[in-house]
């Protein structure tokens, strides 16, 4: 096209669509174009597709919005490959991203033991002096040899990367393993202690944390030991000064971040009043932090969070939490109140002083609860000499406790003394059973590792994120699963298996040949659990691992078939061959879809009992295999 | 090996002005310099977005621009430049992305199901966000202008003040030219595929 050309089209056009009327814009059109029927189409053309990218708001927004979903899980953007040699490891898999870079399980070739390789970011390299001070920080707080502090091996540079190699944690972070689950008192002190005992050692080599979070305490999937991870690192990555600032001066002791709409920032969520403020901070800020995660175990929601960092920041500063007692575990004990209380004081001078006294505090509670737990079961059950004792349910226990021996939650102090006989006596053989059954699977707490449930359970629920104009807006969040979705919501689906088995999830879809449903296959699936059906106990899948799964334009309900067994399943094993995310997991073999659909209709009867949470739902069942259909309603 | 950061910013703010004063070899030293830190702080937004953090092109390129630029001798026609570059590089690692990303392509027999997986519409708007580079890039030829206004606004997240300001029109043709240029691309993208 020729530029007088194309200014004169541009000319008429932009003059036409300044006019509101739609007969106007064509009356200045057909005047302007005269004979001219190219210009005149060309004009009309241009005008259509005004209007209708108007309303289609096209390139309204940005385009890093546009496409940013798309990059998430990008492979390519990480910095190290699978298999791939750097410096004396050899990387064997991603475990994560973080703040400050992705990590990485490696083997180190010298020592043949694998680590969890942490790669910085440039800019958090960069900084000489503050990685000085980490390296030196990491030395100290691992010569602690504390078991609770994760061990840091080495920092170092390779290929221009600056990487710090730390023991591997297998397991999972506390923030993924509260997901999905409540936790009881007992391990909620678990690990309440073994965080402060982490701390209480740091703090006594005059090293604070200043970054606690669930994200950076891991749990040890073998033993359920916990490992406080990132110490030192909090100040290394803390933002630098602008140069308005004087950078240098008070930035010991300081802590910057940015409120900006849009800015980088890391949560805000577990930071001390005086943290959100920018004063200085010691180990009083820890231990306020530490008090935030365990309001949270206990509460299974955070104490502070607004909207937005600022909300909450000033919640943080200005609000009382919501107490214990309300905030969905009417239980708790008094004395876990008024410690998670004392830690959380505005004032750091009214706070815990130290991690030590909180951690004895903690300690104590704990001896207590198990020592009434304990008087309880033995007063229940003083013939459990002749065997494993055969309760039920924690209720039972305490009922049968509190028929047998009147009012012993109320005399309690004396009643130790005389059921120590008692104790001693039957915790030879009760005792002692519970014990061992405890350290051979300490996430269960005693009574219900007594009796192991034969039966398949399961927890799912479903993390939504929310979409508006096309856009993700909101952070995504966890319900039970019992709502209307709008049609563009998208969604994942977690699943978590009380004991490990073979978990097939099947969409149910409009009967096709064979006078049979369709059904797709929505798990296993190569982006959820690495392809394979068969998870571990305990172990959460999340389907899919990266990306989400969204609803057709066309209102109705889902039927999302969940099928978990601890054996393996026949009428199943055909589906693996749809499992391809990239055929949809459509299965259009007649024959498979009518064996599914006889499977599913011969064990109608059974389907699981659903347990509604807020968070999530848990399904029971008396059968060998769990099945329950979960329904999806939207838009 | 790692340039210490002061020195940067003053080599950064430096090459600003020279490329301001007309000198066309003063971009191509900047333009290396600026790509490292957008991408890296794309990177950086991209994962953060996971954890529910919205994004905002225009904070991202303020926080490299305070990150890269020399702030004791800011002038404002320096900041409006370091915009223009970095809507430019923007596009380019935006476009590098999307590229990489639709390697993969979907599988045959595609049946209408009525729950699946994002990745594979994905591809869709990615291979439409591909489609709109090609357009714009045709545009550039007929309108270098035109196809600059949708570079600093869609790619930049620049204003039409500030647009105005780094392409010295007014504001009003700034309006002007978006306009005309975003018909023309929708047509280019939808119309033409249909006739
Ligand atoms: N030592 C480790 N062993 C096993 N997995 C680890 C280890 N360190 C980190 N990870 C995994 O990598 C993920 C990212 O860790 P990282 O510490 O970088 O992020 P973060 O704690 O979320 O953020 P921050 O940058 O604020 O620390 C973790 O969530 C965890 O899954
Ligand atoms: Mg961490």
């Amino acid at each position: 096209m020729k530029p007088e050309r194309w200014q004169q089209i541009s000319r008429i056009f932009n003059r036409a669509i300044s006019l509101d009327d739609a007969a106007a814009r064509a009356a200045y059109v057909r005047e302007n174009c005269g004979t001219d029927d190219d210009l005149k189409a060309e004009v009309e053309k241009l005008i259509e597709s005004h209007e209708q990218a108007e309303d289609d708001d096209f390139i309204g927004g940005l385009a890093v919005e546009d496409v940013a979903e798309h990059f998430t899980g990008d492979e390519e953007e990480r910095a190290l490959q699978k298999g791939q040699q750097f410096g004396d490891y050899l990387i064997l898999d991603h475990l994560g991203i973080g703040g400050m870079g992705q990590v990485y399980l490696a083997q180190d070739a010298r020592l043949d033991r694998t680590v969890a390789l942490k790669i910085l970011s440039a800019d958090v390299a960069a900084d000489e002096r503050r990685m000085q001070r980490f390296r030196q920080e990491a030395k100290v707080t691992s010569s602690l040899n504390q078991p609770n502090i994760l061990t840091i091996f080495e920092s170092g540079e390779v290929d221009g990367l600056t990487f710090i190699a730390a023991e591997f944690v297998d397991g999972e972070t506390l923030r993924d393993y509260l997901r999905g689950k409540r936790l009881k008192f007992g391990e909620i002190l678990d690990i309440g202690i073994q965080v402060l005992a982490a701390l209480d050692a740091a703090h006594e080599a005059k090293i604070v944390h200043r970054d606690m979070k669930p994200e950076n305490v891991m749990i040890r999937k073998r033993d359920h030991v916990v490992k406080v991870l990132d110490f030192g690192l909090a100040k290394v990555t803390e933002k630098k000064k602008s140069a308005s600032g004087e950078e240098g001066l008070h930035e010991e002791s300081r802590t910057e971040f940015k409120t900006a709409p849009g800015l980088i920032m890391g949560t805000v969520n577990y930071m001390s009043p005086e943290q959100t403020q920018a004063k200085a901070v010691d180990a009083r800020s820890d231990i306020w932090s530490t008090g935030v995660i365990i309001y949270e175990m206990i509460a299974g929601t955070k104490p502070f969070g607004g909207t937005t960092s600022a909300h909450t920041i000033v919640q943080i500063l200005e609000k009382d939490p919501a107490p214990l007692a309300h905030a969905g575990a009417p239980e708790v004990p008094q004395e876990l109140q008024r410690i998670v209380a004392k830690s959380m004081a505005k004032d750091p001078d009214e706070r815990y002083q130290t991690a030590k006294d909180m951690l004895i505090d903690l300690r104590n509670l704990k001896k207590r609860l198990e020592l009434d737990a304990e008087i309880e079961r033995s007063a229940a059950y003083p013939t459990a000499v002749f065997g494993p004792p055969a309760i039920t349910t924690i209720e039972d226990a305490k009922r049968t406790a509190e028929s047998t021996v009147a009012g012993i939650s109320k005399t309690k102090a004396a009643l130790i003394v005389a059921l120590v006989a008692i104790v001693a006596s039957v915790a030879a053989v009760v005792g002692i059973y519970v014990w061992r059954g405890k350290r051979n699977t300490p996430i269960v707490p005693p009574p219900t590792s007594v009796t192991p449930p034969a039966q398949p359970r399961l927890t799912y629920w479903i993390t939504v994120q929310k979409y508006k104009d096309g856009k993700p807006y909101e952070a995504p969040f966890d319900l039970a699963g019992e709502i209307n979705f709008e049609a563009d919501y998208q969604i994942r689906l977690s699943i978590r298996g009380l004991q490990a088995g073979y978990l097939y999830v099947l969409n149910e879809g409009p009967t096709g040949a064979g006078n049979a449903p369709e059904y797709v296959v929505i798990f296993p699936s190569p982006t959820a659990n690495d392809g394979s059906e068969f998870v571990a106990a305990n172990q959460r899948v999340q389907i899919p691992n990266e990306t989400w799964l969204k609803f057709d334009k066309e209102q109705g309900v889902e039927k999302l078939w969940l099928i978990f067994s601890e054996q393996a399943l026949p009428e199943l094993a055909g589906v693996k061959a749809f499992t391809n995310p990239r055929n949809r997991g459509l299965i259009d073999d007649a024959q498979l879809n009518k064996t599914i659909d006889s499977f599913l209709s011969s064990r109608l009867s059974e389907t699981a009992t659903p347990e509604k949470g807020d968070t999530f739902t848990a399904l029971k069942t008396a059968s060998k295999t769990l099945i329950y259909p979960i329904r999806l309603e939207h838009h | 090996m790692k340039k210490a950061p002061p020195r940067q910013e003053h080599e950064i703010t430096q090459l600003l002005a020279e490329w301001r004063d007309g000198n066309q070899a003063a971009l191509d030293e900047l333009y290396p310099l600026v790509y490292d830190e957008l991408h890296r702080l794309a990177r950086r937004y991209m994962s953060r977005e996971r954890k529910g953090h919205t994004l905002q092109t225009t904070a991202l390129i303020n926080e490299a621009y305070v990150r890269l630029v020399d702030q004791r001798n800011v002038q404002w026609a320096n900041r409006s430049h370091f915009f223009a570059i970095s809507a430019q590089i923007m596009r380019r690692i935006l476009i590098d992305h999307a590229r990489r990303q639709t390697y993969a392509k979907r599988g045959g027999g595609a049946r209408q199901v009525s729950l699946e997986e994002t990745a594979i519409v994905v591809q869709d708007d990615l291979s439409e966000f591909l489609r709109l580079d090609e357009a714009l890039k045709a545009l550039a030829e007929l309108d270098p202008r035109r196809s600059q206004v949708v570079e600093l606004k869609y790619f930049g997240g620049l204003n039409n003040d500030e647009i105005a300001g780094v392409l010295k029109i007014s504001k009003n043709t700034v309006i002007r030219d978006w306009n005309m240029a975003r018909a023309w691309l929708h047509h280019q993208l939808t119309g033409s595929a249909s006739t």
